[in-house]
């Protein structure tokens, strides 16, 4: 039960910034994602909480004491790296207990331990083996395990799930969430797969280019991404964007005479270049909302739901349908948006506008 | 194309290089095992049937023991030296520090020298009447009056086994970088986190990786030094007082400078026995490391 203070953290190698200011606050028992494109950064700020690597400037406070300068081992983390990283020569039961045992723990109490968590993570029948002899989903609770055995005051994970097969890493995030309910723990965890950001985190905070772009809510950074980029990066199909001008009483998007009347979009000057956001998954068949209208070019049926690509004018839209709808390229189709549904962004600075 | 015709055909293949093989090393081996029968001469011809008379006699003979011994004191203690320095010498240049792609260039550069090099120069080094060792220990206050390191029994061995570590330890050094370089990061990160102090992590973490590669160190390394002949010929010719005779020494006095073709042929053999028994043994040794380091 710990709170997490990051504080202008900065970060260069040589004449390159990799970090360029990082501000979080965790409070307790936050379940923090990392979040963003390869080489953002998400590992090299989680090395400097985790004091395997050196900010250039800045502050790290756990519980409101400072552990910049501290050594690895006196910061209380515990942290699960996505190559496992366990000893190659050493058993299941003292790769778990390694931690305890470079800490004096006894052997009694650290056996007791090491079992109990074993336990919790169903390997107690692997306890005698050694890494070469587990699997990948194994290996990767046994790294889990050493990190839970030392009940740290945060943990950190790096990509933890990202070597293992689409259904084993389904599975183990719904355990790695059991657990943190379990265990309440502080979290922070690197990943670039947007499906465990938004089913784990308790926030996410999406980074570009050394930079925090959107710290916010799951719920948030879907519903109300602050920037262009969050809006691509989460959700799948990703947002159309449609290029579009503000005009009076709504904004037209561009190669068609459609007006959109979005509400809270009060003094942006007529002509202002704009973009509108509209997820796949908000576009309806029929309903209340905006109507929009559009030419099928390929319909895919992904088995939940029929995805459409369609024209309008000269842009492009992809909209998720109930997979019962009946649509076929070529067909002229209508379809609505609710109000509420549209993403508004400036198409200069990227930033939302409404 | 058939099993056969493929087998047929490698065979083939390798046709030229066997026979030369066996014109090379198959025959002198044969002709070798032949004399150390007989009481042959260097000069002159055939020599006669002994029987198992050269090998009794060199079991009875004081030199050969003495030189077995002085082989095995030479082969263990330089090769310990060697690996000692080599594993430390390799530690240090993993670390990061400014000048270290200069020294690693540097490290090879004993290795690199021929072995009559390595010898002539620790000779200078070691010389009664101007070596730089008489001068540095003189000047310090450790050394009273100039010694002949290597004309005196008590101390020229100890003065050859440094220098051939001299020569020699760089391998190892080179052998364990290359090793230290595969340990992942994540695990020596993993042991900083988990509290692992320089000792356990190099016990858990580096030795998993370093222990094959060095195996295979420490058995090219023990059969060339109970070979060694080069740099004991040019520093000392088993002196003083035979104390440095090793058995490659031995054979060489025996057959050469003796001229006793016969004895030194089984003098000879033994030696490439004594050498196949550690490279069969080693590499026994080696399959069983690889196999649990995986
Ligand atoms: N030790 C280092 N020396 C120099 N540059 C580094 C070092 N570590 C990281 N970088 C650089 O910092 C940037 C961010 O790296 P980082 O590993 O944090 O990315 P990441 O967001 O974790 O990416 P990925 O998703 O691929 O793991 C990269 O451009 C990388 O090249
Ligand atoms: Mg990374």
């Amino acid at each position: 039960m710990s709170t997490l203070t990051i504080d202008a953290i900065r970060k260069s190698y040589g004449a390159v910034e990799t970090l360029k200011g990082i501000d979080i606050a965790l409070e307790s028992g936050e379940f923090l994602v990392l979040l963003g494109a390869s080489g953002c950064g998400k590992s090299t700020l989680l090395n400097i909480i985790a004091g395997l690597a050196e900010p250039t400037s800045g502050d790290i406070r756990i519980d409101d004491r400072s552990i910049v300068g501290v050594h690895p081992k006196d910061r209380d983390i515990a942290m699960v790296f996505q190559s496992y990283a366990l000893y190659p020569n050493l058993t299941v039961h003292r790769n778990i207990g390694f931690g305890l045992e470079m800490r004096k723990v006894d052997r009694a109490e650290r056996d007791r331990a090491v079992r109990e968590t074993a336990k919790l993570l169903q390997i107690e029948n692997l306890l005698e083996r050694k890494p070469g002899q587990l699997s990948g989903g194994q290996r990767q609770r046994v790294a889990i395990g050493r990190a839970l055995v030392r009940n740290p005051k945060i943990f950190l994970f790096d990509e933890p799930l990202s070597n293992l097969d689409a259904k084993l890493r389904m599975e183990m995030r719904t355990e790695l969430k059991r657990l943190h309910q379990m265990t309440r723990t502080t979290v922070v965890y690197v990943t670039h797969d947007q499906i465990e950001a938004m089913t784990l985190a308790t926030r996410i905070a999406v980074m570009r280019g050394g930079r925090i772009e959107q710290l916010d809510t799951p719920e948030n950074i879907y519903n109300r991404p602050a920037t262009l980029y969050v809006a691509t990066f989460v959700g799948a199909p990703p947002m159309n964007l449609l290029a579009a001008t503000a005009g009076e009483g709504g904004l037209r998007i561009d190669g068609t005479d459609i007006i959109v009347p979005v509400p809270d979009l009060d003094g942006i000057a007529p002509g202002r270049r704009l973009v509108l956001g509209i997820r796949p998954e908000a576009i309806e068949r029929s309903g209340a909302g905006v109507p929009l209208t559009a030419r099928c070019e390929v319909a895919e049926l992904t088995g939940p739901e029929l995805v459409v690509t369609a024209a309008m004018g000269s842009q492009r839209l992809v909209a998720a349908l109930p997979a019962t709808t009946r649509i076929a390229a070529g067909d002229e189709i209508a379809l609505a948006v609710a109000p509420a549904a549209f993403h508004v962004f400036d198409a200069e600075t990227e930033q939302r506008l409404n | 194309m058939s099993s056969t015709w493929m087998t047929t055909r490698a065979w083939l293949l390798m046709l030229p290089l066997l026979v030369i093989m066996l014109a090379v090393i198959g025959w002198p081996m044969v002709d070798t095992v032949r004399l150390s029968f007989t009481d042959a001469k260097l000069i002159g011809s055939g020599g006669a049937f002994v029987g198992f008379d050269n090998y009794l006699k060199m079991l009875s003979n004081n030199n050969f023991q003495r030189a077995l011994y002085a082989t095995t004191w030479f082969a263990v203690v330089s090769v310990t030296a060697e690996m000692v320095i080599g594993v430390l010498a390799a530690l240090l240049l993993n670390q990061r520090f400014y000048g270290r792609t200069v020294l690693r260039a540097l490290l090879i550069l004993p290795w690199a020298l021929p072995t009559v090099v390595n010898a002539t120069l620790w000779r200078l080094i070691y010389n009664p009447e101007y070596g730089a060792l008489n001068a540095a220990l003189t000047q310090v206050g450790l050394l009273d009056s100039y010694r002949s390191w290597l004309g005196e029994p008590g101390t020229a061995m100890t003065a050859l086994i440094i220098a051939d570590c001299w020569k020699n330890f760089p391998l190892v050094a080179l052998i364990a970088l290359a090793a230290l370089q595969a340990v992942p990061r994540d695990i020596t990160s993993a042991s900083l986190v988990d509290g692992a102090g320089p000792f356990a992590r190099f016990r858990f973490v580096i030795l998993p990786y370093l222990a094959g590669p060095l195996m295979v160190a420490l058995v090219l390394r023990t059969i060339e030094a109970f070979k060694v002949f080069d740099i004991i010929w040019v520093m000392t010719r088993g002196g003083p007082a035979n104390s440095t005779r090793t058995l490659s020494i031995l054979v060489y006095q025996e057959a050469f400078s003796f001229q006793r073709a016969g004895s030194g042929a089984s003098l000879a053999l033994v030696v490439t026995l004594i050498v196949t028994v550690l490279a069969i043994g080693y590499g026994m040794l080696v399959r069983r490391t690889a196999g649990s380091a995986a």
